[in-house]
């Protein structure tokens, strides 16, 4: 009941004219600048403290929530739009975005990622209100092997995403990985793959990777159908049939909670829940053949997904002080110079900023929805460019993204060499998604693996003698055993049919 | 995209070289030796590339299935209607010719794109690469090559801060 007080005391805080005000604005900014790839809401929040610094603390941390919450709508947007994912927690929402989008779905595309975007939102809040101390208690315990355990479970999803033919997914997911390799060995500090070249020291970013292998692709492919198929303008209502609520609605929920307990892991949360939220509510549905050509639940999993899992992030810098991403330690930073001190005592000692900014993050998410299911005919209406026109400004909008990143003319290069490959891929059947789940996940588990290595002195059964490492594994194991089965029963079948015909 | 499809056994063929190339370069890493480690930076890059050669060894012997065609997640290819004004993008017959145009194209905008500066090389990208494609509207297409640039110029720049190189542009 106390909490309901407080929540209640709260909400009365945030929602002043003044305070709705802002929320609007940060929403809209976040959204604007969340659509530019490369701008994701780590971007768009550092350009909003210098506006939040003169404001009183609630009202500037309000619309900081308003503006995390619109960017990741923004990098959203564009996957569907463009399948052009600005920031690495959208691109599973492009599997399914960019084919309802090419249907002439993108209205429906943009209004399931806002509910979903939503509901992942709220599930988030009620569970940080709920369970935040007793959960930061467990984020704390994950040593690199858990992170390792997790990474793996994470990786399991390259065979949901790999379509017909397993092994093209896995060569997809390993040449992710190789990509992921390049640059400096955090662990000794050798050079890997550089060829000398000191822009490849840093290894190479995912967005480089990501908008060549799916937007730049995508534009090659256009071309060569001579501007046949790609998204389609004209069709795009907003209207949800009662058959496309239902359908969604569990597949929202379940992307929530699983993105809400993955969030609040520090590292990769929003990522990491997008793709295990998509490759889950895949293996799961009844339809789950028909994801990746345009299936709602494809949109609504991941994005509900991603949302829980921001507001997952929450609970380790509002209970422990701790960020777990760059988005939330940017937050910190803005918390910190307005006066706000995250930590184990700030629910005990401010107990009134503490439920503040759960109530703003919640107003964020409402304000999110308002104001975006008006503008999305305004956003879908880019469909409506003429493709003439249109394949250009995607190349420019690629170049733009990427050179804001780096400031370095070298990626540009390596952009336009993965949009080559992307195409070489698309038109040789190699699915896209699990080189970029390899790129993004390869890189972390191999880091954590020899982190929990260094730790146990060498000793490899350090995976399996610790409870969490041991069970993330064994789902792991668990989660390809569907695929393996059908793989022996679809060979035994063939065989079969193979013997029938010439007996036949 | 029927001229880019290659036989399994050919795509077999070049991943198997490339992991032979990877393998080579990840016998080429230096082992780490100041300070006793468990697993060395060349161990995951060995693996990664006799892995990448097994898989190729498995696609050179499986047969090719017209069915896997589009089938990948988020890779369908369902061919549509096009509109009216989509239809016949670019000016040549052979679509190898047609992408290796607009791949130059694109490559010369990102060499020009530190010296001319941002407004420029866009401009003259746009410009041109929307007039090859067939555009017919010239004052639309001229219109959209500057204001974009300079739009997306200024709002980058001013706005949020990511400087964009300017060339011989005084701003």
């Amino acid at each position: 009941m106390d909490t309901l007080t407080q929540l209640v005391s709260g909400f009365s805080v945030a929602l002043s004219p003044e305070n709705l005000l802002f929320v609007f604005v940060g929403v809209l900014a976040g959204t604007i600048i969340g659509i530019l790839p490369g701008l994701g809401p780590m971007t768009a929040i550092a350009l909003m403290i210098p506006i939040a610094f003169g404001m009183d603390p609630t009202t500037a941390i309000i619309m900081l929530a308003g503006v995390y919450y619109g960017a990741v709508f923004g990098g959203s947007t564009s996957s569907i739009l463009l399948n052009a994912p600005g920031i690495a927690g959208t691109v599973a929402t492009s599997f399914d975005g960019y084919p309802m989008a090419r249907d002439g779905r993108a209205g429906k595309a943009l209004a399931v990622a806002a509910i979903a975007s939503f509901v992942g939102g709220t599930v988030g809040v009620v569970g940080l209100m709920l369970i935040a101390p007793t959960l930061s208690k467990v984020a704390v315990s994950f040593g690199p092997a858990e992170y390792f355990g997790l990474m793996v479970l994470g990786l399991t999803a390259v065979v949901s995403l790999a379509g017909k033919n397993v092994t093209k997914g896995l060569i997809s997911a390993v040449v992710g990985v190789i990509i992921a390799l390049v640059g400096i060995d955090s662990a000794t500090g050798t050079l890997r793959f550089t060829f000398d070249r000191p822009e490849l020291y840093e290894g190479i970013d995912f967005l480089i990777v990501a908008l060549g292998v799916f937007a730049l692709a995508e534009v090659f492919v256009l071309l060569s159908r001579r501007g046949h198929g790609g998204a389609q303008g004209g069709v795009t209502s907003l209207r949800l049939s009662k058959r496309e609520v239902r359908a969604m609605t569990p597949s929202a929920l379940r992307g929530s909670v699983l993105g809400f307990f993955t969030g609040v892991l520090p590292g990769a949360g929003a990522t990491v829940a997008s793709f295990l939220s998509y490759s889950t509510e895949k293996r799961i549905a009844s339809d789950g053949d028909t994801f990746g050509s345009g299936n709602i639940k494809g949109v609504a999993a991941p994005e509900a997904g991603n949302n829980g899992a921001a507001i997952g992030s929450f609970v380790p810098l509002l209970t422990l002080g701790v960020p777990g991403s760059g988005t939330t330690a940017i937050l910190l930073g803005a918390l910190l110079v307005l006066g706000v001190q995250p930590g184990p005592m700030m629910l005990e000692q401010h107990p009134g900023v503490f439920w503040g900014v759960v109530a703003s993050m919640y107003i964020g998410s409402i304000v999110l929805l308002i104001l975006n299911l008006p503008l999305i005919p305004l956003f879908a209406k880019v469909l409506n460019t003429p493709k003439a026109v249109l394949l250009p400004l995607v190349v420019v909008f690629c170049v733009m993204g990427v050179y804001g990143l780096s400031f370095s003319v070298f990626d540009l290069w390596l952009l336009i060499g993965f949009g080559v490959l992307g195409f070489l891929m698309r038109a040789n059947s190699f699915p896209a998604a699990p080189l970029i789940l390899g790129l993004i996940l390869g890189g972390l588990m191999e880091r954590n693996m020899r982190q929990a290595l260094q730790i146990s002195g060498g000793d490899w059964s350090v995976f399996v003698t610790q409870p969490i490492p041991a069970v993330l594994l064994g789902l792991a194991a668990a989660s390809l055993l569907p695929t393996v089965i059908g793989l022996i029963r679809r060979r035994r079948e063939r065989a079969d049919r193979e013997r029938e015909v010439p007996a036949a | 995209m029927t001229e880019f499809r290659f036989s399994h056994r050919t795509i077999a063929v070049a991943i198997a070289g490339f992991a032979l190339v990877y393998l080579l370069g990840a016998y080429h890493l230096p082992d780490f030796v100041a300070v006793d480690v468990p697993v060395q930076p060349a161990t995951l890059p060995r693996g990664l590339g006799y892995l990448l050669l097994g898989l190729a060894a498995m696609l050179y012997f499986q047969r090719a299935e017209q069915a896997e065609e589009g089938t990948a997640t988020g890779e369908t290819a369902t061919e549509q209607p096009a509109e009216a004004d989509e239809v016949g993008l670019g000016r040549l017959r052979d679509t190898r010719l047609e992408l290796a145009v607009f791949l130059v194209a694109a490559c010369l905008y990102v060499a020009l794109f530190a010296v001319a500066g941002f407004v420029l090389a866009t401009a003259a990208y746009i410009a041109s690469a929307v007039w090859y494609l067939g555009y017919p509207r010239h004052l639309v297409t001229v219109l959209t090559s500057v204001t974009i640039p300079l739009a997306a110029y200024i709002g980058m720049s001013e706005g949020l801060g990511v400087s964009l190189p300017n060339g011989p542009l005084p701003f």
